[in-house]
């Protein structure tokens, strides 16, 4: 019985929780547009999240060009595909992958780091302390946070895509005994507008999914600096969770367009 | 309970323009009745002590004073406007008027001390008039605090004493006709407690303000 309610008081939590993460959402498009703008803060913003998230995404992206055509190599000799390795790497990067993985390791790093920096302001009163000077704190804190992120995770992914598909020539150059420009070119010309035009899409929402909750479970962060620790955490678990929901409506919808 | 101790020598309780209004304020968080019914005026020139043990609601009476928390119901008045009227254009405007000095000094981390000196100037710029260059006002705000060498510095590199002067220059900034200090001794040793009390003195005989102040520290 204490399970059944303990069960019914999580779900309830959790819709909860959606529908104040609505409101916050809500609340960010009623600040967007309303005047004074703080571009300074937004190119502060920008230049903090996605120069200083530029290397990690590199690194990660060429790992994974490497490590995928590693991977499926053995497989597509066995059945005489070897030809299809620059298709197969390509769609998979440009579409899946690079967007997904991009946007999950921007969670751990800039998620985290909104939630925390929030947080930790919450707790020691510097939110309050913008309010009283006259600075509405939503607009300059959260706003700019998340529409920083949203213009610049796009950007991080199609730098991302490209290391990852320049890892993945490098394993063909050595192993396969392919040029690297030949190898490049069937890449790219694997890849059409239906392909890169929805990856960018989605890119957006993700960038926006990760300002959203970090923001928000940094700004109504409670219970002191334990609550910090926990705003952090849970804006990286949170937003990663809803980063594969993204994920699973955008190619559902993206599929219906291929189709047609 | 929350008692009230007046220290003002400028004004007897009952004379002069009430600067602040607080009548029958009500506050609840759950079933902890925090405020209930609280009264409390503040005369020009006047420093009031508001006195209470730690979870009386001090705090959360002052937080309502300047609209950063909403009251279950009452009267508050700053300066013969009622607070919880205003909308946030006026009360921003309002807010100019009023210093805050918070428990924990509330600097911006990511900010040198000059930066949270500028930082209440960039919404009030018709108070201060047309201004080209902001350093003359920060560093006398500084030097009222015996901090002017500090200017470039991080709030981390600050100790607490020194962090609590910022935060008090920060409050001076705009020039405020009241400033309400929230446990401003709190956290700091007994002599660096006697430092900013008697730089609080000071800054009320310099501006000319009138002052809440919040606290359990009966030296205060």
């Amino acid at each position: 019985m204490n399970t059944v309610k303990q069960s019914l008081g999580g779900i309830k939590r959790f819709f909860i929780e959606i529908g104040e993460l609505s409101y916050f959402a809500g609340r960010f498009f009623k600040e967007v547009f309303r005047p004074p703008f703080e571009f300074k803060e937004l190119l502060r913003q920008c230049y903090h999240m996605g120069n200083r998230s530029l290397v990690l995404v590199m690194v990660t992206g060429f790992i994974i060009g490497l490590v995928l055509t590693l991977q499926s190599r053995p497989t597509l000799i066995e059945f005489g595909a070897e030809s299809w390795m620059p298709n197969m790497v390509g769609i998979s990067i440009v579409r899946e992958l690079g967007p997904v993985i991009t946007a999950l390791v921007c969670a751990g790093r800039i998620a985290s780091g909104i939630g925390a920096e929030l947080g930790s302001m919450r707790v020691t009163e510097q939110i309050d302390a913008m309010e009283v000077s006259g600075t509405n704190p939503f607009k300059y804190l959260v706003v700019t946070r998340i529409l920083a992120i949203t213009l610049m995770l796009p950007l991080l992914v199609i730098m991302g895509d490209a290391i990852a598909l320049y890892g993945s020539a490098l394993v063909e150059n050595f192993k396969g005994n392919v040029s690297f420009q030949l190898y490049n070119r069937y890449q790219v010309d694997a890849l059409d507008y239906r392909d890169l035009v929805p990856a960018t899409i989605k890119s957006f929402f993700f960038g926006f999914a990760i300002g959203l909750v970090g923001c928000f479970k940094g700004y109504y962060s409670k219970k002191g600096t334990a609550g910090v620790g926990l705003a952090a955490n849970t804006a990286v678990v949170f937003t990663s969770m809803l980063l594969f929901v993204i994920d699973f409506i955008a190619v559902f919808i993206s599929d219906i367009f291929y189709d047609l | 309970m929350i008692q009230e101790k007046e220290i003002s020598q400028n004004n007897v309780a009952g004379e002069g323009e009430v600067i602040i209004h607080i009548k029958d304020l009500y506050k609840r968080f759950g079933d902890n009745n925090v405020l209930n019914g609280f009264n409390l005026k503040l005369y020009k020139g006047e420093n009031l002590v508001v006195m209470g043990k730690s979870g009386s609601g001090k705090s959360v009476m002052i937080k309502c004073l300047v609209g950063l928390m909403q009251p279950d119901s009452g009267y508050i008045a700053v300066m013969g406007e009622e607070i919880r009227l205003l909308d946030r254009t006026t009360l921003d405007i309002l807010r100019s008027e009023i210093g805050f000095l918070f428990q924990g000094s509330a600097l911006y981390d990511s900010m040198t001390v000059r930066e949270n000196l500028e930082f209440p100037m960039r919404r009030h710029k018709e108070k201060l008039g047309i201004i080209t260059d902001t350093t003359p006002l920060v560093l006398e705000a500084l030097e009222s605090v015996g901090l002017a060498d500090a200017i470039d510095l991080m709030p981390e590199e600050l100790s607490g004493g020194m962090k609590r002067r910022v935060a008090l220059a920060r409050t001076l900034i705009l020039r405020p006709k009241i400033i309400l200090y929230d446990e401003p001794t709190s956290g700091l040793d007994p002599i660096t407690a006697k430092e900013i009390i008697e730089l609080m003195r000071s800054i009320q005989i310099k501006y000319g303000t009138s002052s809440l102040i919040i606290t359990h520290d009966v030296h205060v």
